[in-house]
């Protein structure tokens, strides 16, 4: 259990997830309040991975339910295990044998092994899904459904059901309770809007691009032995970045990426070359890419040029700690 | 606290954002387990339970700053202003008010003082702001409606809170502490403060009166475009209204289609389909462990589409068209044509392209009509008529939109004619009032016949009630 925002924000921190107050707050919330949370917000802002270091944090079992379109409820819940009750009726057809033994007609027959039904429809039988498992486990879990969004609303009004009882009917055996209740977390793209009903019954979660301090030191926990320096200067050209109106506007996953490949090719510093050879690890597009080559030259250029004005002298530390970009 | 929380509700509520009596619930127990002297982490526990969509995150901050900190903040900038200009006048605010506080409590006990005098001399702002939105609410300040009742309320709201009688309260006993022994210059110092306390005080009724009125104007301006958007005659939208419509045709259409998706899943179990379940239970020697259902559909409509682009209708058909294509779904098939004289198929650019693009590419003609020639309804039927009638049948709606100004050339309304003859229906929407219908050159009224549903379609509200219609 979490005993504050504070708390929630530095145990995260331990998972090595780096946030503020505002997703401490809102977890926190979930959590005390026993409400699910929708997360939205752009690609690669740490949607899933909040869900997986909560999980962690709280030591709870992570399960996953990952959405996808044509996703259904036999997918997400359970389906019955056919081999294995076949396997059962043929093993057991002497017992069967048994059973309708002594029956007169093919009508009494079949009501003696009706009678019976319920061992073939019964737990035994069911293969449980993500939600089912999330249900049914003794110890309380953290079910994350990921992706909602792309989901269909068919199945979103079904998620709704499970979500405002946490209790799933299964026609053949009746109604399963949830044993625990599980923390649940649910992110979403912003494929298509969820529906109001869904949002009601959840906490509002929205986690933007992160600020430069905060992804500064973000970068420096998932990318350890970085130069500060350099961290500085990548996450300063990240911001320019995102403020350039591009077709996919790069997130914290390829800043992390960025770092790591400048890390490998033992980058001190941000150069003209070496930004150009790069940028295609944060940008996917061609057009984008030149639109950043178009406005990051211009930073490397007043860079190079402060370089060389600075360079007769030897630089005071100070100043030589003092990234380009600032 | 939790009346504040209603209050802050419906404030909401006013200004256009939707939040259930549930989520306000939630607000409520959200808060219980925080602290609200930590005004953000307050504010982000509001949010997280009553705000849900991005576009209501600007309303919301605006409302929650004017409704919430603001006030709070302007009580303690004001009551700082005045700590430092006795200071700046050699009087140390702190040193005076421990003494007071000694004399005051040899003088035994009861210095009968009122409410608002004790919350005033001891500077309890959180009981301050309580007794003046109490007051302010007793004066009626909710129903301002512009500057010049700023004064009006704000009177009101001192008389409510008793500031005459405070003033003579504190008067009293600046006397009897003088009485008592308190030195003159003290007295004078004493009398100082109360004089400084009453000028603050009004000074921070006032700000609550203009921000009262802010907020009602806030609420009165965001209905005002809401209300505006919806009402606002298609012929005249400037850009931005524009997006802002197409945003809101998009949640209209959404919330049409989780309509439309529950119904179906309602609807789910058709008849037994014994030729899938057979196929499906092959494995296990044809024993029938798993039973398929055929996909009740509810007879879902072909529509055609047939839309004027001539400037004079553009927008209306730039709405129909976003509204018809979110709702795919709805249909089992979708056909649209464009015409000004000539007539375009533009099915296949919905196919390729994202429905916004394929929109406005389809009112420049989508690269298969001028559309620069004059309007002819008449030509553009017959060229349906002779090319697509077979298309249609006794499932098919046609949906017709434009506003049948067909400058005085042949309508040939027998084209429609048949063409209502095969279809199931056929609807128009003419953005013009049915007064113009069949005057000058509209022929509205040469097509009225062969129509079975016509409405006037001049805004977003008259468009999604024949949407409604249509889809269900
Ligand atoms: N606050 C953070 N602290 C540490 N690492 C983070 C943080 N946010 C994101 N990351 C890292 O960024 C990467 C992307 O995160 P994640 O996959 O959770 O994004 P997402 O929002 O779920 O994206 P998508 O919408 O594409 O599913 C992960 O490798 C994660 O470790
Ligand atoms: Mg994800």
């Amino acid at each position: 259990m979490f005993e504050s925002v504070d708390h929630v924000v530095s145990q995260l921190e331990k998972q090595g997830y780096i946030c503020d107050k505002r997703i401490g707050t809102v977890v926190f919330l979930a959590n005390k309040l026993g409400k699910p949370v929708l997360v939205e917000g752009p690609a690669g802002v740490g949607k899933t991975e909040l869900a997986k270091v909560v999980s962690a944090a709280l030591g709870r079992e992570l399960i996953r339910l990952q959405c996808y379109e044509g996703l259904d409820e036999a997918k997400a819940l359970y389906e019955w295990e056919y081999s294995k009750q076949l396997l059962y009726t043929q093993i057991l057809k002497d017992k069967v044998a048994e059973t309708i033994q002594g029956a007169t007609n093919l009508r009494d027959a079949a009501e003696k092994i009706g009678a019976e039904d319920s061992v073939f429809f019964s737990e035994r039988f069911i293969v449980p899904r993500p939600l089912m498992q999330a249900i049914t486990s003794e110890e309380p879990v953290l079910l994350l459904i990921d992706e909602v969004d792309k989901s269909d609303p068919e199945f979103e009004a079904f998620l709704l059901e499970v979500l405002s009882d946490f209790q799933v009917t299964v026609p053949e055996i009746g109604t399963i309770r949830a044993k625990s209740q599980p923390l649940v977390f649910l992110t979403s793209n912003d494929a298509r809007e969820m529906s109001d009903a869904l949002k009601r019954r959840c906490l509002h979660l929205w986690i933007d691009y992160p600020n430069e301090e905060l992804e500064c030191r973000i970068l420096n926990t998932k990318v350890p032995g970085i130069d500060e320096r350099l961290a500085d200067e990548v996450v300063t050209v990240m911001h320019r970045i995102r403020d350039l109106d591009l077709k996919k506007t790069p997130s914290i996953s390829e800043t992390l990426d960025w770092a790591r490949a400048l890390l490998a090719l033992n980058a001190g510093e941000l150069e003209d070359e070496l930004v150009n050879d790069t940028l295609s690890v944060i940008l996917k597009y061609e057009g984008d890419v030149q639109k950043a080559q178009g406005e990051l030259s211009k930073l490397l250029e007043k860079k190079s040029a402060e370089a060389a004005a600075e360079k007769p002298q030897p630089a005071p530390a100070a100043a030589a700690k003092k990234g380009i970009l600032h | 606290m939790e009346s504040k929380i209603v209050e802050f509700t419906n404030l909401l509520r006013k200004s256009g954002v939707r939040v259930s009596v549930a989520e306000a619930i939630d607000a409520f127990t959200a808060v219980d387990e925080l602290s609200f002297e930590d005004r953000e982490l307050f504010k982000i526990a509001l949010r997280a339970s009553m705000i849900k969509r991005g576009d209501e995150i600007p309303t919301y901050n605006e409302l929650f700053d004017l409704f919430w900190s603001g006030f709070y903040d302007n009580l303690r900038e004001q009551f700082g202003e005045m700590a430092g200009e006795m200071g700046e006048n050699g009087i140390d605010l702190e040193q005076l008010m421990k003494q007071l506080a000694e004399m005051m409590s040899q003088m035994d006990g009861d210095m009968d003082l009122g409410e608002l005098a004790k919350a005033l001399l001891t500077q309890n702002l959180n009981e301050l702001e309580n007794m003046i939105r109490e007051a302010a609410e007793q004066a009626g300040t909710q129903r301002i409606e512009n500057m010049l009742q700023v004064g009006f309320f704000s009177r009101r709201t001192m008389e409510g809170l008793g500031a005459e009688g405070a003033t003579e309260e504190l008067e009293g006993l600046a006397q009897r502490l003088e009485d008592a022994g308190l030195s003159p210059e003290q007295v004078a110092q004493l009398r100082e403060l109360i004089g400084k306390l009453m000028e603050t005080l009004r000074k921070v009724v006032r700000n609550f009166t203009e921000r009262e009125l802010q907020t009602q104007n806030h609420d009165y301006m965001e209905k005002f475009r809401r209300e505006m958007l919806t009402e606002k005659s298609f012929y005249h939208l400037t850009e931005e209204e524009i997006a802002r419509m197409r945003e809101v045709v998009t949640r209209l259409a959404q919330r049409i289609k989780n309509v439309l998706s529950i119904r179906r899943k309602r609807l789910k179990h058709g008849k037994l389909d014994l030729h899938q379940t057979l196929r499906r239970n092959m494995a296990r020697g044809g024993i029938p462990f798993e039973v398929i259902y055929k996909q009740r559909r509810k007879d879902r409509p072909k529509l055609v589409i047939l839309c004027d682009v001539s400037s004079s209708v553009a927008n209306v058909s730039r709405f129909m068209l976003q509204f018809m294509y979110s709702l795919q779904e709805a249909f089992t098939k979708m056909h649209s044509y464009v015409f000004v004289s000539e007539l375009g198929d533009v099915t296949p650019l919905f196919k390729e392209r994202d429905v916004n693009v394929a929109i406005e590419n389809a009112l420049d003609g989508g690269d298969v009509i001028n559309v620069y020639t004059r309007s002819n309804f008449g030509h553009a039927f017959h060229d349906f008529w002779k090319n697509h009638l077979s298309a249609i049948d006794n499932r098919t709606t046609v949906l017709i939109l434009g506003d049948a100004r067909n400058n005085y050339n042949d309508p040939k309304a027998w084209c429609l004619r048949d063409i209502h003859n095969k279809a199931k229906n056929v609807v128009w929407l003419n953005p013009e009032s049915p007064s113009a219908w069949g005057f000058g050159d509209s022929v509205m009224d040469r097509y009225l016949p062969y129509c079975d549903v016509v409405e006037e379609c001049r805004n977003l509200r008259q468009l999604a009630k024949v949407v409604d219609q249509i889809v269900l």
